[in-house]
């Protein structure tokens, strides 16, 4: 391989100098693939000294790696195509005394996926492993056919089913696809939801991604959950759309009537020609194997699905993120000075909506000050350890997910609460509003009106813009908090404002509302 | 005022337009999520809600919130 030379592999990175055309490689820890890059477009100009300096070109390792890198590792460049070893050798990356090891908290062997995540990939799963996921394919086809929807393999299930007649080694999820025989966006989202529906009624737990997209869950042999993406999509205008990467013109006939393909053994639905729609999801070159693989959708595409379908989960990927790295830690003790006003203000056993409740602090605080208390987040994985400390001491506490992104989140869960027996309510909101974006923000003030009317008070606390604000946080100040409120018929009460530096344990400014609703 | 002028002017204007044309066009394309999801959500809680029978509401709502 005259024309790749890596030229260093340490615990920065890989340096290399690359002619010729752009290729992928993979890059194995003890003979097994962890991650893979293109040579060209996934690396940048310098970071190599010497003599190639001017032609070298690097890359660093990518940040969900870096924990994993700590001790000595057996690496392995290898060319994906050719299967030709371009590198090979030790990498001390710590001075720990240890092997490098990517394995998750069960002890399976994890790799990179398409989307730079750490997830047990197919190469490492056994037949026995990977039948319940082709069983489960096989149920959620028939009911989604039993809803009026020919589904079939998409994207990269679809790829490794034409190309290989197996799922691709470096993919974690199977994704399955179906053209909606409606061809309005308001249709096909009404569909989805219907078929989202009639899939959680059969048991299966679920998780919507936009208005054409969900999630199926199901749990292997091995106690691992493998994920079924459920991608909907129509024809309008000679063009065909598929959430989430698709916008083509294309033949009704390329799909319909259903042929089938072959994977592992077994046969499925798949589109009339399946290398028509494989060339508008991959390209031209989709018959070449890249695991490193990026969707180049055209911005016109991504701006058209994302105003149809998408803006249901505001930064909800980050948030999902951070609550599972702190799930495992203990609940903070105490509660922010928001909740001690709240329950100063409020009558002994008033009931607490502690909307945004992230890991749950303030909600136990103010349960075990008797309060019954419902703590909503749409992460509520966040708040696994508050509701287990909660239900071992017999506190008062509900969690609830809740999505402000959604209308139909907030006014179902508006109607439910208003269903509760009458008695004082009282709503805590504290970095809700500086979390979310504007639709949200507007929820959150419907679900307060819906929720509180007849003397019930919300207790608002956001970062006004000074200082630190956390993460994900965007400045809210009190004063467009105050008409927000006031435009869903809350009376504001009390608006106070501290600076930077303050005693509420954050460093930015932070200001508080209180809105009645009567 | 010259017809240089003139001319950038209709360009400066025509590009205005173009931007508001296109923000009116994303801004109702959003209308489909919220108008489907309005549907839906009427559709599923209505009738229960309208026979007034408290068991079948709250079933309706739990059905409902199951499923998002």
């Amino acid at each position: 391989m005259l024309d790749l030379r890596v030229l260093r592999v340490d615990a920065d990175g890989v340096g290399l100098v690359a002619l010729g055309s752009d290729r992928v490689v993979d890059v194995l820890f003890d003979g097994r693939r962890i991650w893979s890059f293109w040579v060209r477009r996934d690396t940048s100009r310098g970071g190599v000294g010497g003599l190639a300096g001017g032609l070298g070109r690097s890359i660093t390792w990518p940040p969900a790696m870096r924990p994993h890198l700590v001790g000595t590792g057996s690496v392995t460049l290898r060319e994906h195509v050719s299967g030709a070893d371009v590198w090979s050798g030790e990498v001390v990356f710590t001075d720990d005394a240890r092997r490098v090891e990517f394995v998750d908290r069960q002890g399976h062997p994890i790799s990179l996926d398409k989307s730079d995540r750490f997830s047990p990939v197919f190469a490492e799963r056994t037949a026995a492993d990977l039948d319940p996921l082709l069983d489960a394919m096989g149920e959620l086809l028939d009911v989604l056919a039993a809803h009026g929807v020919a589904a079939f393999p998409a994207y990269g299930t679809l790829l490794g089913a034409v190309r290989e007649g197996d799922f691709l080694g470096h993919d974690s999820d199977a994704d399955l696809g179906y053209v909606s025989s409606h061809s309005s966006p308001v249709d096909v989202v009404r569909e989805s939801f219907r078929l989202q529906r009639a899939v959680a009624e059969r048991g299966w737990a679920t998780y919507r991604y936009s208005g054409l997209a969900f999630r199926v869950e199901v749990v292997e042999a091995d106690g691992a959950t493998r994920f079924l993406d459920v991608f909907g999509g129509f024809l309008d205008g000679g063009r065909l759309y598929l959430m989430g990467e698709v916008g083509h013109p294309f033949e009704r006939e390329w799909l319909l009537p259903l042929g089938r393909t072959t994977l592992r053994g077994r046969e499925y639905p798949a589109p009339a020609r399946p290398e028509k729609l494989l060339e508008v999801m991959y390209g031209p070159s989709w018959q070449v194997p890249d695991p490193a693989f990026k969707f180049e959708t055209p911005r016109q595409v991504t701006e058209l699905l994302n105003q149809w379908f998408r803006g249901t989960g505001h930064a909800r990927r980050d948030w999902e993120r951070r609550a599972a790295q702190r799930r495992r830690r203990p609940v903070p003790k105490g509660s922010s000075a928001l909740a001690k006003q709240l329950r100063r203000a409020e009558a002994p056993g008033t009931l607490v909506l502690d909307v945004g409740a992230g890991r749950g602090r303030d909600a136990l605080w103010l349960a075990r000050q008797g309060h019954p208390t419902l703590a909503y987040d749409f992460a509520p994985r966040g708040l696994q350890k508050a509701q287990r400390t909660a239900a071992r001491r017999e506190l008062p506490l509900e969690v609830r997910a809740l999505n402000l992104d959604e209308w139909r989140w907030v006014l179902s869960e508006g109607a439910r609460v208003s269903r509760l027996p009458e008695g004082p309510r009282a709503m805590l909101a504290r970095h809700v509003l500086d979390a979310t974006d504007e639709f949200g923000r507007q929820s959150l003030g419907r679900l307060a009106s819906m929720t509180l009317r007849g003397g019930g008070r919300l207790y608002v606390q956001t970062w006004t813009g000074r200082g630190r604000g956390g993460a994900g946080l965007v400045p809210m100040k009190v004063a467009r908090v105050q008409k927000l409120l006031e435009r869903h018929g809350g009376t504001v009460l009390d608006v106070a404002e501290a600076p930077a530096g303050g005693a509420d344990g954050g460093k930015g400014s932070v200001g508080k509302v209180v809105a009645q609703w009567d | 005022m010259g017809l240089r002028t003139v001319g950038l002017k209709r360009d400066k204007d025509l590009v205005e337009r173009v931007a508001r044309l296109e923000q009116e066009v994303a801004d109702l394309r959003r209308h489909n999520l919220r108008l489907a999801e309005l549907a839906d959500l009427v559709q599923e809680l209505l009738v229960p809600m309208a026979q007034r029978d408290q068991e079948r509401v709250d079933a309706a709502i739990a059905a409902f919130q199951d499923s998002l």
